[in-house]
């Protein structure tokens, strides 16, 4: 009987070798190569992101040398399919991917922070979960999906209550683009925040302050470089959209005027013309140097978030 | 001054009265007593935290007869502070005991303190913080900071609820079984969403099957054995630059890697392999923070018993954190779905014919064939296409989002479970 | 009799902070050899040279030898052997997530033995030596990380005997646990030592006065001195250490 009890026992066994001695002595066997295996895959993620700059980089090869930098970089004519005179000018992809941006950040940066702090400092239990949920849900919504909105619901709202022309502006775009944004910097921002220490907290509030004040004279200092890395995040985030702002920008490639002027971004242009344009001809390879300068510029936008949380570049919020 | 019954008396909490005896009665008007009371109050010693009070009570009408002696009017002393006295009453303290009585003393000329029979009058020392204007500034700052914060947060919530109410709503006639499970057909105006659907089901399968693996271990390199030096922040440095690659540069690598240097052309094969890189990066991450929540206690226990590294990570890092790689992956189901630029023109296409029953509904693409995907099937519908009624069009998109939110929403399930059946 | 461990110039380096220098000495069998000494003064980092868990410390460089059975430790080939020759107890109790069970037979597992007969008895036999078996015999298929902290601490130990070691090393074992179990420990101690030597590393003067049959001080990496116990805390050679036990700092 007492057998009985510890065959039970072993029977109920959690975890090790339970599975039984022989596929114990075969994990074993695998050590080293599993070893080696896991090894390689963790240098993986270097040789992908070298792998992306290298084949973008491959196909666009052939037309650096030929391309006119100056226009390239200066110019707002951007006639790939002209007859007359074909051009390469992105200035005003360039100007409406940074107004989509800033607009988005513009809208996105304050409603984002102000969340963080509400769920850090101002709430708990359940509702901060049910909130954290619906701010990851929001996350989940795909882009083509906002971008449908912009196009079909949006649209039609801003032509009846703004002086727009058409419904697919910068504004559609930047509001999108805003609530797209706005998960990432919450929730690097509540990182943020939440590894200040208790201490500062009841320091600042041991002094008489109020919560709100605590939050602005103490946390934000303290948490500046996490939250300024959640910013730049939302940055990057915005920049490299595609979907959303292909459908719901329009397709005017021109400097904005004013907040309801169509635009077209980077992205979008290498969305819209690369199934059009002729396979490994100029156009095409032209949209992938843009495609290296996309992936350069979210290259940097990444290494100085990842810079910032670490404090370089900026004091210590100490 | 005063008629014969009205006789007054004082109770304190602190100096015994000078008159003995319940029945004494020693004062034939009010302002007599509040001017002993004044003489009482100036000879004791206010100790700070002591609640001290002095009631005047005024005889009850007759002997039998003793109505509940309730403080009728209360004043209080506030002795900490400096300056002009208030009124005494109970939010605007005086100042100093001798600011207290002759404050009384002026009320009660005034008429403003009427003692009824039995009842009483309090004074008392309290030590308080009187809620000066800058603290009562403060303390609405804080609560219009809180409401407006609140309305921020909320601000996030109102567009998802509306998002989806809404497709919902415009897609109600749309909406049937029949809508999942038949093909698109008269060029697309009509039908479903079936074959787009299947597709979008075998790039995820086929994007997590080559990502899943590579990501988590990578993720276990990184925790379990990476040593700390130059090269593995390199290589965290990758990981976070992958995971900020614009997705239209992934569909760029993805025509110039897969599709052409590799030659597999246009396929489902090449979408996956794109997908599957851009999934890469958060898998990763997520099995990360999966192994580092095991505790480093228990690693170390393993080592001092003779266990090897894979032995420890196998019997014992690698079961308690299974949960969370899992979720971690089952979310990136989600995200793989619901890309669309990637796909754009690694292999997703318009429009392939497909059967509409039969095995081949149900497997209709092979790895070299061209597939439909739902994402890329609403981008078409919304843009590209003439003639589709709206409801399909957004009928489209609630499949869509429907399916990314439900696997979305497993993963969180499954996340809180896992949280309550937790080893240690 | 050749020592159980004999180390020879032991340094090391964590970075560019020494944390051991220069330290040798000599550990008899059979026997429980006591270590004192003030926070930081190498105690826990020389525990770890001895089972070259060092090795799993980045940074750390070692230079000079410990010999065990006739070989320098840090030339084994068979670093995993080396250590289940070695038992190892921690500061603070850990149960691992397995059943009580298993945790015990963690060890014997890994090193290959499945028989199920054989590893019930080798559980038993760990778990009575540890004084743990009466507390847990009808619950072995609970979590160990369920137990309280000074059943954790017994299991450990019976976990640190399940590969029968010949030497068994203790870290302030005793800091986080209750005075009962404590002292249940002690009495197991001074059963085990007729045929385990014994490394105490304790911050409790008492306790390696009670204990240990030699001792040593440490202070800031350096073995200041060694002797039997009963002279080292009545009649110690250096100042150093009379100011030590008499309580004068640490």
């Amino acid at each position: 009987m007492p057998n009985d009890n510890r065959e039970k026992a072993s029977a109920r066994q959690i975890g090790a070798g339970w599975l039984g001695p022989r596929l114990d002595r075969l994990w074993d066997a695998i050590e080293r190569p599993v070893e080696w295996l896991v090894r390689l895959c963790g240098y993986s993620a270097i040789l992908f992101v070298l792998a992306i700059f290298v084949f973008v980089f491959l196909e666009a090869a052939p037309v650096l040398p030929k391309l006119d930098w100056y226009e390239f970089f200066t110019s707002i004519q951007w006639r790939p399919t002209s007859q007359v005179r074909v051009q390469y000018g992105i200035l005003a992809l360039v100007v409406g991917t940074l107004s989509v941006t800033g607009l988005a950040m513009a809208l996105a940066v304050p409603l984002g922070l102000g969340a963080a702090v509400y769920l850090s400092e101002f709430c708990s239990g359940r509702l901060k979960e049910v909130l954290k949920v619906v701010i990851e849900l929001l996350a989940a919504v795909p882009s083509v999906v906002w971008g449908f909105i912009g196009y079909m619901v949006v649209g039609p709202v801003l032509m009846e209550t703004t002086s727009a022309e058409i419904g697919v502006n910068l504004l559609n775009g930047g509001i999108l683009l805003a609530l797209m944004s706005v998960p990432i910097i919450v929730s690097v921002g509540e990182d943020a925040l939440k590894a200040v220490p208790d201490a500062y907290r009841e320091a600042a509030l041991a002094l008489g302050a109020s919560r709100w004040e605590m939050v602005h004279r103490v946390l934000f200092p303290a948490a500046r470089n996490g939250l300024l890395a959640a910013v730049l995040l939302g940055v990057g985030r915005a920049i490299g959209e595609t979907m959303a702002v292909l459908m719901a920008t329009g397709h005017a490639i021109r400097i904005p005027q004013s907040l309801v002027d169509p635009i077209r971004t980077l992205t979008a242009t290498i969305a819209a013309e690369l199934g059009e344009a002729v396979e490994r001809g100029e156009h095409y390879r032209v949209l992938f140097v843009i495609g290296l300068v996309l992936f350069g510029v979210t290259f940097a936008v990444n290494l100085l978030a990842d810079l910032v949380v670490k404090g370089i570049g900026g004091e210590q919020g100490n | 001054m005063g008629s014969p019954e009205e006789r007054y008396r004082i109770e304190t909490s602190v100096v015994p009265p000078s008159h003995p005896g319940p029945g004494d009665w020693p004062y034939t008007s009010l302002r007599a007593a509040l001017e002993a009371l004044g003489r009482h109050a100036a000879a004791v010693q206010w100790t700070s935290g002591q609640d001290v009070y002095f009631d005047i009570v005024r005889q009850p009408p007759a002997p039998g007869k003793q109505p509940r002696r309730r403080p009728v009017h209360r004043f209080f002393v506030h002795l900490q502070a400096h300056g002009e006295g208030g009124d005494g009453s109970e939010t605007s303290p005086w100042w100093g005991v001798r600011a207290a009585v002759a404050g009384l003393v002026e009320l009660a000329e005034l008429g403003e303190i009427e003692l009824a029979p039995g009842r009483r009058l309090r004074l008392r020392h309290v030590e308080m913080f009187s809620a000066s204007s800058l603290e009562r500034a403060k303390r609405i700052k804080e609560v219009v900071a809180q409401a407006v914060l609140l309305a921020m947060t909320l601000m996030l919530v109102l567009p998802l609820a509306g998002v989806v109410g809404y497709l919902v709503v415009r897609a109600w006639p749309a909406l049937s079984w029949d809508f999942v499970w038949q093909n698109p057909q008269d060029y697309m105006t009509a039908g479903g969403v079936w074959a787009p659907l299947v597709g979008t089901f075998f790039l995820v399968l086929g994007s997590l099957a080559v990502a899943a693996p590579i990501g988590v271990l990578a993720g276990i390199y990184l925790n379990e054995y990476a040593p700390d030096n130059w090269w593995t922040r390199l290589i965290n440095l990758a990981v976070m630059n992958l995971a900020g690659v614009p997705s239209i540069v992934h569909a760029l690598f993805g025509v110039g890697a897969f599709v052409f240097a590799l030659g597999m052309g246009k396929s489902l094969l090449a979408a996956s392999c794109t997908v599957a890189v851009m999934t890469l990066p958060v898998i990763i991450t997520s099995t990360r923070e999966a192994l580092a929540s095991v505790p480093m206690a228990f690693r170390e226990a393993c080592w001092n018993l003779g266990a090897t590294r894979w032995q420890t990570i196998r019997t014992i890092v690698l079961p308690n954190s299974i949960s969370g790689i899992l979720t971690g992956v089952i979310l990136q189901v989600s995200r793989a779905a619901g890309e669309t630029a990637p796909i754009l023109f690694t292999g997703a296409v318009f429009f392939v014919p497909v059967a509409d029953h039969g095995l081949a509904s149900l497997i209709p693409y092979g790895p070299g064939d061209r597939f439909m995907a739902l994402s890329m099937h609403l981008f078409t519908l919304a843009t590209q296409v003439r003639g589709v009624p709206e409801s399909t069009q957004y009928g489209t998109a609630v499949v869509l989002i429907a399916l990314v939110l439900a696997v979305n929403s497993l993963s969180i399930g499954l996340r809180m479970y896992f949280r309550t059946r937790k080893r240690w | 009799m050749e020592p159980a461990i004999r180390v020879e110039k032991l340094s090391v380096w964590y970075g560019r902070t020494p944390a051991l220098d220069g330290v040798s000495l000599e550990i008899p069998r059979h026997q429980i050899f006591g270590i004192i000494g003030p926070a930081k003064s190498g105690k826990t980092t020389f525990l770890k040279c001895l089972n070259r868990t060092i090795d799993f410390v980045p940074g750390a460089r070692v230079s000079g030898q410990v010999i065990i059975g006739g070989q320098d430790v840090f030339r084994m080939r068979d670093v995993f052997a080396l250590r289940r020759r070695i038992g190892m107890v921690f500061p603070l109790p850990v149960g691992l997530p397995l059943s009580v069970y298993e945790n015990v037979a963690y060890a014997p597992r890994r090193a290959g033995l499945s028989d199920r007969q054989a590893l019930d008895q080798l559980v038993e036999t760990c778990l009575r030596q540890a004084m743990l078996w009466d507390e847990v015999k009808d619950r072995l298929d609970m979590l160990g990380t369920r137990l309280s902290g000074g059943q954790q601490q017994r299991l450990t130990l019976a976990r640190a005997l399940s590969h029968r070691p010949e030497i068994l090393c203790l870290d302030e074992f005793s800091i986080a646990i209750d005075p009962v179990t404590t002292m249940k420990i002690e009495d197991i101690l001074r059963e085990l030592k007729q045929h385990t030597t014994i490394v105490l590393v304790t911050n409790l003067v008492h306790q390696a006065r009670r204990l240990a049959d030699r001792t040593a001080f440490f202070h800031a990496g350096r073995l200041v001195e060694v002797d039997e116990t009963e002279k080292l805390f009545t009649a110690p050679a250096q100042r150093l250490t009379q100011r030590y036990v008499n309580g004068e700092f640490g």
